[in-house]
């Protein structure tokens, strides 16, 4: 559908049950959405909603021009991936062994030379022999971003990735958002983070989950100003 | 490399304990007689010993102890827990309610299940083995902890052996001993036809586990991660528990509630090589579990302690090092 590399059709999520209107806009390749709302809004659900995760209430969610919900698990991970709040923990899996595997889910050959260009890319091959679960939250979700990044051939929802990293692993993270974004990926994040967000300069797009008490939800085409956002955000 | 390196090694010590198994045992054969037994020259008592005790024992003592390390690797995995294991969920509790159900229970009510030989004791081990995985695995979405869950399988083993006293008080005398010789744990007993099933069940599941390899691994990176990876949840779900109850449940129907096998052969080969991807660790969980069965009968011949005696003796130890050792060692890059 005319390139998009996400379009939400009237949407209307599962939770909250109050609901939050129905949801329409398209994500052109490159483009990043950042979506903001008070806990329990339901950022988490519309991103899984995205991922194909979760069902919708009404409307459909097309990835690169398909419902997400049509598509099987393995062709799905061809063209999404996401990244949780916390990096997984307890894994006996090295990053050399998660990049791996994300070249793989991602439908692309993961020989050793790919392996190595992509630990490169994604700024994580200096820890390419350690374990994950040896690495600091912050190192360990800057994997899980270079992993998503590198199986992803469209789409790449993260939800809150920054909600347990320090100041630098905040910044850092919203870095490296930007350089893969500039690399033709599509990007959806949900935050609390909102000054992080404005400071890395490249949000230009937002959504605002509100219920429909409050005004209902709103997408909007302009730079971020977190101040602004924050005034909504109490608002509602 | 030196992962094959240390393989060949793992087979050449099973095969020298397989060996010394096969070459000694209290009937004092000279080992001339042991040989001629063995291809079959030798008189009857000799082939007698040799094809009918010593060689099914220690098959079925390497088929056990393959399935229970196969069947904690996958429990480990499952719940991403690296305490998890057929005894310590509480499977093996329900595999032993299940005998106990056939065994007491039939002969209470006048059934003789023994009639039937071993069907309706190793149907009972693989419906209470199999029932104990579902519960956990409908109950663990409710569970924010994993420790939580590890207690819910703590208290359905105590359920199971409240269950099994009850029974047991009303059992005949008879019935009674049976079950209780059952419940120290053996390979000796189950023959060949025994041996034959559980290697029946094992092949199939070991090369399903090669194959679903990657998919494991993706497991272990959280439900969400593995799912947006392309990992089927509902269906991986189901197969892991169903190789995993399944293995356990045919092993206890046959040597009893074998304890910590399972739950130690994993860890012994982490310990080793930390790093392991699922498909580089199913052989050597194979190896080492026979290897350790191998080692634990080989003791029960010799000093005549019951089996489950000796690897509780040995593997209560092991977890608690576990324990300790994990809380002690806080990677030192993780403080950074």
């Amino acid at each position: 559908m005319n390139g998009s590399s996400l379009t939400l059709d009237s949407v209307e999520l599962l939770h909250p049950s109050e609901g939050v209107g129905a949801l329409s806009f398209n994500l052109e390749p490159g483009s990043i959405l950042v979506v903001v709302g008070r806990n329990g809004a339901g950022k988490s659900t519309l991103l899984k909603t995205m991922a194909g995760l979760m069902p919708t209430r009404k409307g459909n969610v097309l990835v690169s021009g398909r419902k997400v919900n049509d598509l099987a698990p393995g062709t799905r991970a061809h063209h999404l991936a996401f990244v949780a709040s916390t990096p997984p923990r307890g894994t006996v899996l090295s990053v050399r062994d998660v990049m791996e595997l994300a070249l793989e889910a991602g439908g692309q050959v993961a020989h050793a030379d790919a392996v190595q260009e992509a630990m490169e890319k994604g700024g994580v091959a200096q820890w390419s022999d350690h374990l994950l679960d040896h690495l600091s939250d912050g190192m360990a979700q800057r994997v899980m971003l270079a992993r998503a990044f590198v199986q992803a051939r469209d789409l790449v929802l993260m939800d809150e990735p920054t909600a347990f990293l320090d100041v630098v692993g905040r910044r850092s993270t919203m870095e490296q958002v930007g350089a893969w974004m500039e690399m033709g990926k599509t990007v959806v994040l949900s935050t609390h983070d909102l000054e992080a967000v404005e400071e890395a300069g490249w949000a230009d797009q937002w959504l605002l989950l509100r219920p429909r008490a409050k005004g209902g939800s709103q997408f909007m085409q302009q730079k971020f100003n977190s101040m602004e956002i924050k005034a909504m955000l109490t608002d509602s | 490399m030196r992962q094959r390196v240390s393989m060949v090694w793992m087979a050449l010590a099973l095969l020298v304990l397989f060996a010394t198994g096969l070459f000694s045992g209290p009937a004092h054969l000279s080992l001339d007689q042991e040989w001629e037994a063995l291809t079959g020259h030798g008189e009857d008592t000799a082939h007698t010993i040799m094809w009918k005790l010593r060689l099914p024992r220690l098959m079925m003592a390497v088929a056990a102890g393959a399935a229970l390390g196969l069947s904690g690797l996958l429990m480990q995995t499952f719940f991403r827990n690296a305490l998890a294991g057929p005894s310590v969920l509480g499977v093996t509790s329900g595999s032993t309610l299940g005998v106990a159900l056939v065994s007491l229970g039939g002969a209470t009510l006048g059934w003789a299940p023994e009639e039937f030989g071993m069907a309706p004791q190793v149907m009972g081990a693989l419906l209470g083995s199999t029932l104990v995985m579902v519960m956990l695995a409908l109950v663990m979405g409710r569970f924010r902890s994993r420790t939580a869950l590890l207690i819910f399988g703590l208290m359905v083993g105590y359920l199971a052996g409240a269950m099994v006293t009850v029974l047991q008080a009303g059992a005949d005398a008879g019935a009674l001993q049976a079950f209780v010789h059952w419940g120290m744990g053996s390979f000796a007993r189950g023959g060949w036809g025994a041996c034959g099933v559980v290697f029946a069940a094992l092949l199939p599941l070991v090369w399903w586990s090669l194959s679903a390899g990657n998919r494991l691994d993706m497991w272990t990176m959280g439900t969400l991660t593995a799912r947006t990876m392309g990992v089927d949840e509902r269906g991986l779900t189901w197969r892991m528990l169903g190789a995993a109850g399944v293995l356990a449940g045919l092993v206890t129907a046959w040597c009893g509630p074998v304890a910590f096998l399972g739950l130690a052969t994993p860890h012994l080969v982490r310990a080793a090589v930390p790093h392991r991807r699922h498909r580089s660790m199913v052989w050597p969980v194979l190896l080492t579990g026979a290897i350790l069965a191998l080692l634990a009968d080989g003791v029960v011949r010799m000093m005549g302690i019951p089996l489950n005696a000796i690897l509780s003796l040995i593997g209560a130890p092991v977890v608690l090092l576990l324990i300790i050792g994990r809380s002690r060692n806080r990677p030192a890059l993780a403080k950074s």
